[in-house]
């Protein structure tokens, strides 16, 4: 049985206060805040639409905006900012440096406490929807492996939507990043990925 | 209100435009029509055509507009120069636009969950291409819709509409020639899940009685509304899961 429903800001999820996440508990009650598509059975409603919000142990790709006396603090393309320790750090980062780093903590204002960050040398960085990262990325990485394999560039996703390329046919990778993008819901998308990556290898 | 040349505007029970006096125009919703919004719709509600873009939470520029400890709304409601017969061809909000788009930030700052955002805005933006009275409830039903889409975090998903008085005869969601000549006019905004007013504007006099009825007239057409909007979100989605069903 498909107990997966869509419900809308203002839907009543349970009679009971349930601690759902993405819900708000009013009157004993609770209520959907976002649009999303919510699972009875498991008690869990994802958003369909919208932002990322920083999780323990997310890899994400992050721009330095500014340098603070023991800390830098960098642009996550999110609500949220992100901060780097300067004793964590092996190379001194400077404005403009993109990083990938691991988020190790959310404190209470939101703010994503990144470790094992790494410089990431030249490149070209795009901005996908945070939403639409999963399907970029692939079940067990297939989809991005098979970007990786046809553009012979090295990809790095992060979870908050910045993704990263160097070398190889960036053009035709960034190209095929927003076709997933836009057809990130339709049925047989890996196929017509491959289709459109070895068509132009021919060429 | 209402001039010496006053059209009379029911006849037979019936308004000018053949509708009951409880009766609304027909609504269509379309959402995610801007590519680079956040969130966007588009409503046609009678002759009014209206197409909303909603952009953040994003970082409060200038710094000192923002609040550290939740969110700030920003919203700006404008007329197209060439959506009226009157005259809105200079640039920049006039004195109207400034009201309206005050009355909107307002009822949004009660409908978002602002505090999950500390030190960042949220830009809405409302823009009438097409005006046919009661634009300022169109453009809250729009923007609730555009919020929504762009999965910025709400407690409700509100509507408005505006009830007017002619002679002794309320009516509901009145259009342009009924809004020029009408004895009262009063737009009304409400989170259908609680029933809680989050606008209430007023021009003319009404009495206690009338306005218990404006009130419960507003609830009764919110349903209506409030299925058309929650429709209008689903459409997409469900759309999809029919695809994959096969």
């Amino acid at each position: 049985m498909n107990m997966i429903k869509i419900v809308v800001p203002g839907d009543l999820l349970d009679d009971k206060p349930v601690h759902i996440e993405h819900a708000i508990i009013e009157n004993d009650k609770t209520y959907a805040t976002v649009l999303g598509s919510y699972d009875e059975e498991k008690k869990r409603l994802v958003p369909l639409e919208g932002l990322w919000y920083p999780v323990q142990g997310d890899i994400i790709i992050g721009i330095v905006d500014e340098e603070k006396l023991n800390s830098y603090s960098v642009n996550l393309n999110a609500p949220y900012k992100g901060i780097i320790v300067s004793k964590f750090v092996e190379t001194q980062l400077q404005n403009g440096d993109v990083v990938e780093a691991t988020v190790k903590e959310v404190d209470k204002t939101g703010t994503a406490v990144l470790v094992r960050s790494r410089k990431l040398f030249g490149g070209k960085i795009i901005k996908a929807k945070p939403s639409k990262v999963p399907r970029i990325i692939g079940k067990q990485d297939t989809m991005l492996r098979q970007l990786s394999d046809g553009t012979k560039a090295t990809i790095k996703v992060g979870r908050n939507g910045i993704i990263w390329m160097k070398g190889g046919d960036v053009a035709l990778a960034t190209e095929a990043i927003l076709r997933i993008q836009e057809e990130a819901h339709t049925p047989g998308l890996t196929d017509r990925i491959k289709e459109m990556l070895s068509g132009n290898n021919k060429v | 209100m209402g001039g010496e040349n006053k059209p009379e505007l029911i006849v037979n029970g019936k308004r000018l435009d053949g509708r009951m006096p409880d009766e609304l125009r027909p609504i269509r919703i379309m959402t995610n029509v801007i590519k680079n919004a956040d969130g966007s719709a588009y409503i046609e509600w009678g002759d009014n055509k209206i197409i909303c873009g909603v952009y953040g939470p994003k970082e409060a520029l200038p710094k000192h507009t923002g609040n550290p400890e939740r969110a700030v709304v920003k919203c700006r409601y404008q007329m197209a120069p060439f959506s009226s017969l009157e005259d809105h061809g200079r640039t920049g909000p006039n004195r109207r636009a400034h009201e309206i788009s005050k009355v909107t930030k307002e009822v949004f700052e009660n409908a978002i969950l602002l505090e999950q955002f500390p030190g960042n805005a949220i830009e809405i933006y409302i823009e009438v291409l097409q005006s046919d009275g009661g634009t300022r409830a169109a453009g809250i039903t729009c923007a609730a819709v555009a919020l929504a889409t762009s999965g910025i975090p709400m407690r409700d998903v509100p509507f408005a509409v505006s009830v007017g008085k002619v002679g002794n005869t309320l009516i509901l969601d009145m259009n342009k020639i009924e809004d020029n000549y009408s004895d009262a006019d009063v737009p009304i905004c409400i989170s259908p899940r609680t029933g809680e007013i989050l606008l209430l504007q007023m021009d003319g006099n009404i009495t206690r009685e009338e306005f218990s009825t404006i009130v419960a007239m507003i609830k009764k057409a919110g349903e209506k509304i409030g299925k058309i909007q929650r429709d209008a979100l689903k459409a997409p989605y469900e759309a999809i899961s029919e695809r994959y069903k096969r």
